[in-house]
C-alpha cells in the first residue's frame, strides 16, 4: 500500500526543489492547490466513502469509510499533486514568449508562433475591455449588483459589445498585421532565441532516455504495477 | 471676467455674458443655490498605486455647462466615474443633489446622472438603433408613450430619426458616437455627462455635438463634457475646469481661463488656448476666447 | 509614384460602389492631404492606394492602382507593403501584441520580411532615430500614450522601407499633445523622402504640411489642387469640411469689412 505513494510523493519532492533554486515554491503551491483542491475534494468524497472494502473505519448513515477507500483516495490525491505540481512548474518557469521563439527557431511556423504569443497576451486586453464595457452599461441602468437573478440578466448586455468591438477591431488589425509582411511565407531571422547551453541540451537527452526506459520497462513487466 | 476686458466690455458675445454669470453665480453660492454637483477633498487612487485624483473640490449649481478639460492622465476621466458611482473615493466625499453617493448603486444613481462614455462600440449591443436608445430609459423603469416619447426626443435631437430601423454597426463612426449619445439623452437624467463627444466626430456631428449642449442647458439640465478640443469648449460652455495632474488648476469662464494672464497655468498642461484667444491678446483686445468674441472685439474697436 | 486611375471600388457585400472613376497621384516625395466628410470615401482610397482593397479585404476594383506604371494587383500583400504602407487611427489595434519592447515592436516588419539580423537592427534603429523615439525603445508598447503609440505605429511602418505612405486619420483619437506629436512626426516622415498620403478631419493638421490637398465627396475628387488654394476654398464647408482656424477666422473677419490677420499684424 504504501509503495502507490512513494512514487508520486518522490517526484512532488523534486518538482518541489527545481521550484525552490527557481524561486517559485509559493507561487507553485498556490497554483496547484487552486487547480488540484476542486477536483480533490469530489474524488477524496467519492472514493473514501463508497469504496468497497474490508476495514471499516466509520459510518456516516449509509456510508461505510473504508480503510481501503481512505488508502484509495489518499493515493489519487497525491497523484493529482505530482501531474498538477510538475505542470505547475513549466509554466510558472517559463517565459512564454521565450519558449514561442525557442520554437520557432526550431522550425514552428512564425504566425503559428505568432497565435500562440498573442493568445497569450489576449487575454488581460479582453478582461480589460470586458470590464470598461460593463462599466458603460451599468451606467445605463444595468444593474449587476443585486440578487443572482438580477445578475445573470445583467449579462447579456455585455456579451454583444464585447464580441462585436473585438471582432470589429480583429478586421483592422488583421490589416495592420498583413502590412507588416505578416502573411509572408517562409522563415525568419530571428533578434533573440533563449540560449541554449550543453548542461540543458545532456539534461533533456537524459530525460527522454529516462522516459523511454520507463515506458519499456513497463511494457516488458519489469515494472510493478500500481493497484 | 466682463471687467477685465475694459473697453471691450460691451462688444462681448451676448452668449459669453450669460455663461459667465452664471459661472460667477456657481463660483460665489454659498447658500440656497441648488448644488447639482458637490465633490470636496476627493482624492482617488487606482488598485496599481496610481494617484489619479489629489484632491478636487468642485461645486456645479444645478443647470450649468461645464467643460472638464486636460490632458490623458490628468484625471478627467476618473473625476467623471465617480460622479456616477463606477469609482468610490479612497478619500473625500462626493454628493450628487445634496446626497452623498457612497454606497449607492450605479444602476440607481443612472436615474440621475446619464455619463456617455467615449468608446460607442464599448456600449452599443443592440440589434436595431431603436433598441439601443430604449435600453437606458427601460432601465430605469420608463414605459409606454413616455418611453416613446424620451426615444423620439432624443433621436430627434442627435438627428438619426430617419435611422431609427437601421442596424447600428452600418452606421459610420461619428453617427454611431451620436447613437451612443442619444441611448443617455433618452433616460432624461438632470445631469448628464459626456465623454470626449467631438473627438472622432466630423463636422456635421460636431455641430449637433454643440446643439445637444445648448440645449439641454436651455432645458436646466445640467451638463458636463469632458474633452480637449478647446475651441468646442470655448464656444459652448460657460465654465472651464483645467486640470493636471490629479488636482484642478484653472476654474471660471472661458474668457478668464483663456485670457492672456491664465496662459502660464494652461501651458503646464500642455494645452494650447484656442486660435482666437491669441489673436486677441497679441491685438491687446482683451480676452477673446471664442472666434465671435474676437470679431466682436475687431468691430468694436475699428468703430470710431 | 502611386497612382489611381479611373478606379471605381465597392466593398463586398455592397450593393453600390464607394468610390466612383477616380484618379489620384501621389508623386515621390510628394505629401497629399485628404479631406471630406465622413463616408466620403477617405478611408475607402486609402484602402484602394495601399493595396489592401481589393488584395486583403476583397471586393471589386474597376480600374487601375499603379506603382511607378505596374499594377499593384498582380503582387502579394507582403510583396505590395515594401511600396505602400498604411497607418489607421487607432494605436491599440497597430500593435502586434507579441513585442515586449518597442524596440521589437518596430522590428517585427523587417523581420516577417526574413532580412537578415543586422539589416533588421538597422533599419529599426533608423525608424527609431528618424521619428526620434529612441527613448522609447525599451518600453513596453501597451503602456504608452496615445501620440506615441501612434509614433511607434509609424516607426514599425517606417521600418518596412515603403517609397509610400498612407495615413487614415493618424490624429483623430489623440489629444492634443498627441496630435502635436504626430505632427511633428509627419514632417520627420516626409524627410525620408517617401511620399505621404495623410487623410484627416483636422485640417490644422494638414495645414501648411501638404503640398497638395484633395476633397472627396460621395466617392469622388471633387477638388484636388496647392494646399493653400485648397484649404481656403469657400466651399469646404459645403463638403462637411471644417476648414482651418486661420481660413475660419479670416472668413469671418473679411464677412464684417474688418482688415485680414495679415493686415493686424498677426505673423503668418
Amino acid at each position: 500500500m504504501a509503495g502507490g505513494y512513494l512514487v508520486p510523493i518522490a517526484l512532488i519532492a523534486i518538482v518541489l526543489a527545481c521550484a525552490a533554486i527557481a524561486g517559485i515554491v509559493r507561487r507553485l503551491v498556490r497554483v496547484s492547490l487552486l487547480l488540484t483542491l476542486p477536483i480533490a475534494i469530489s474524488v477524496i468524497l467519492v472514493s473514501a466513502l463508497t469504496r468497497p472494502g474490508e476495514t471499516v473505519l466509520l459510518v456516516l448513515g449509509p456510508f461505510d469509510i473504508t480503510l481501503e477507500g481512505v488508502d484509495f483516495a489518499g493515493q489519487t490525491l497525491v497523484r493529482l499533486f505530482a501531474i498538477s505540481t510538475a505542470i505547475g512548474l513549466f509554466t510558472l518557469s517559463t517565459d512564454p514568449r521565450a519558449f514561442v521563439f525557442d520554437l520557432e527557431r526550431r522550425g514552428l511556423s512564425p504566425r503559428f508562433a505568432f497565435a500562440v504569443a498573442a493568445t497569450i497576451e489576449a487575454v488581460p486586453a479582453l478582461a480589460s475591455r470586458a470590464g470598461v464595457i460593463a462599466a458603460a452599461q451599468r451606467s445605463r441602468g444595468l444593474d449587476t449588483e443585486g440578487s443572482p437573478l438580477t445578475r445573470i440578466r445583467g449579462v447579456l448586455p455585455l456579451v454583444g459589445p464585447v464580441l462585436l468591438s473585438s471582432l470589429a477591431e480583429v478586421e483592422e488589425r488583421s490589416l495592420a498585421l498583413e502590412v507588416r509582411a505578416f502573411g509572408r511565407p517562409g522563415r525568419r531571422q530571428l533578434l533573440w532565441w533563449p540560449p541554449d547551453r550543453p548542461r540543458e541540451r545532456v539534461a533533456r537527452w537524459l530525460l527522454v532516455a529516462a522516459l523511454a526506459g520507463l515506458v519499456a520497462a513497463r511494457v516488458l513487466g519489469a515494472w510493478p504495477a500500481i493497484p | 471676467m466682463a471687467g477685465m476686458n475694459g473697453g471691450a466690455d460691451g462688444a462681448a458675445a451676448a452668449a459669453i455674458e450669460v455663461a459667465a454669470d452664471s459661472a460667477r453665480a456657481a463660483a460665489g453660492a454659498n447658500g440656497p443655490a441648488a448644488a447639482a454637483i458637490e465633490v470636496a477633498g476627493l482624492v482617488h487612487v487606482y488598485p496599481d498605486g496610481t494617484r489619479a485624483l489629489d484632491g478636487v473640490d468642485l461645486r456645479v449649481v444645478a443647470g450649468e455647462s461645464v467643460a472638464i478639460v486636460g490632458q490623458n492622465g490628468s484625471g478627467k476621466t476618473t473625476l467623471a466615474r465617480h460622479l456616477n458611482g463606477l469609482l468610490r473615493p479612497t478619500e473625500g466625499v462626493v454628493r450628487i443633489q445634496g446626497r452623498d453617493v457612497a454606497g449607492a448603486r450605479v444602476a440607481r444613481l443612472a436615474a440621475v446622472v446619464g455619463l456617455a462614455f467615449q468608446d460607442p462600440d464599448q456600449q452599443i449591443f443592440a440589434g436595431r438603433v431603436r433598441a439601443e436608445v430604449t435600453f437606458g430609459p427601460r432601465n430605469l423603469g420608463m414605459r409606454g408613450p413616455d418611453l416613446d416619447d424620451a426615444v423620439a426626443d432624443a433621436l430627434a435631437a442627435v438627428d438619426l430619426a430617419s435611422a431609427v430601423d437601421a442596424i447600428p454597426y452600418d452606421l459610420g463612426y461619428p453617427r454611431r458616437k451620436l447613437l451612443a449619445i442619444a441611448s443617455v439623452l433618452a433616460m432624461r437624467t438632470p445631469i448628464v455627462i459626456l465623454d470626449e463627444p467631438t473627438t472622432g466626430q466630423d463636422l456635421r456631428g460636431a455641430t449637433s455635438v454643440r446643439e445637444i449642449v445648448r440645449r439641454l442647458t436651455a432645458e436646466g439640465r445640467t451638463v458636463l463634457a469632458i474633452s480637449h478640443d478647446l475651441r468646442f469648449v470655448a464656444e459652448t460652455f460657460g465654465r472651464v475646469v483645467v486640470m493636471r495632474e490629479g488636482q484642478i488648476v484653472l476654474d471660471g469662464g472661458p474668457a478668464e481661463v483663456f485670457d492672456a494672464a491664465a496662459w502660464p497655468a494652461l501651458a503646464s498642461t500642455y494645452l494650447e488656448p484656442p486660435l482666437a484667444a491669441r489673436v486677441g491678446a497679441y491685438l491687446g483686445l482683451g480676452s477673446t476666447p471664442t472666434e465671435g468674441a474676437l470679431v466682436e472685439a475687431l468691430g468694436a474697436a475699428s468703430r470710431p | 509614384m502611386l497612382e489611381l486611375r479611373g478606379a471605381t471600388y465597392r466593398y463586398a457585400g455592397y450593393a453600390h460602389p464607394v468610390l466612383h472613376e477616380m484618379d489620384l497621384a501621389l508623386r515621390d516625395g510628394e505629401i497629399v492631404g485628404l479631406v471630406g466628410a465622413t463616408e466620403a470615401g477617405k478611408s475607402t482610397i486609402c484602402l484602394v492606394a495601399s493595396g489592401l482593397a481589393p488584395l486583403s479585404i476583397g471586393g471589386e476594383l474597376r480600374g487601375e492602382v499603379l506603382i511607378d506604371g505596374q499594377p499593384t494587383t498582380r503582387l502579394s500583400v507582403h510583396e505590395l507593403a515594401q511600396w505602400v504602407v498604411i497607418g489607421f487611427q487607432d494605436p491599440a489595434t497597430q500593435r502586434s501584441g507579441v513585442a515586449a519592447t518597442v524596440f521589437e515592436e518596430v522590428a517585427l516588419g523587417p523581420m516577417n520580411l526574413g532580412l537578415p539580423v543586422a539589416e533588421t537592427l538597422a533599419r529599426t534603429r533608423r525608424a527609431l532615430a528618424t521619428l526620434r523615439i529612441e527613448h522609447l525603445a525599451d518600453r513596453h508598447p501597451a503602456r504608452l500614450s496615445g501620440g506615441q503609440g501612434q509614433l511607434v505605429a509609424m516607426a514599425g511602418l517606417l521600418a518596412m522601407g515603403p517609397r509610400h505612405v498612407v495615413l487614415d486619420e493618424p490624429t483623430a483619437q489623440l489629444d492634443p499633445e498627441g496630435s502635436k506629436l504626430v505632427a511633428a512626426a509627419l514632417r520627420d516622415l516626409a524627410a525620408t523622402g517617401a511620399a505621404l498620403l495623410i487623410a484627416e478631419q483636422r485640417t490644422d493638421v494638414l495645414d501648411r504640411l501638404c503640398d497638395r490637398v484633395a476633397v472627396v465627396d460621395g466617392g469622388r475628387i471633387v477638388l484636388d489642387g496647392p494646399a493653400a488654394a485648397t484649404l481656403e476654398d469657400p466651399r469646404l464647408g459645403g463638403w462637411g469640411v471644417e476648414p482651418p482656424a486661420r481660413v475660419r477666422l479670416a472668413g469671418a473677419l473679411a464677412a464684417r469689412g474688418l482688415p485680414s490677420l495679415a493686415d493686424l499684424g498677426w505673423p503668418a
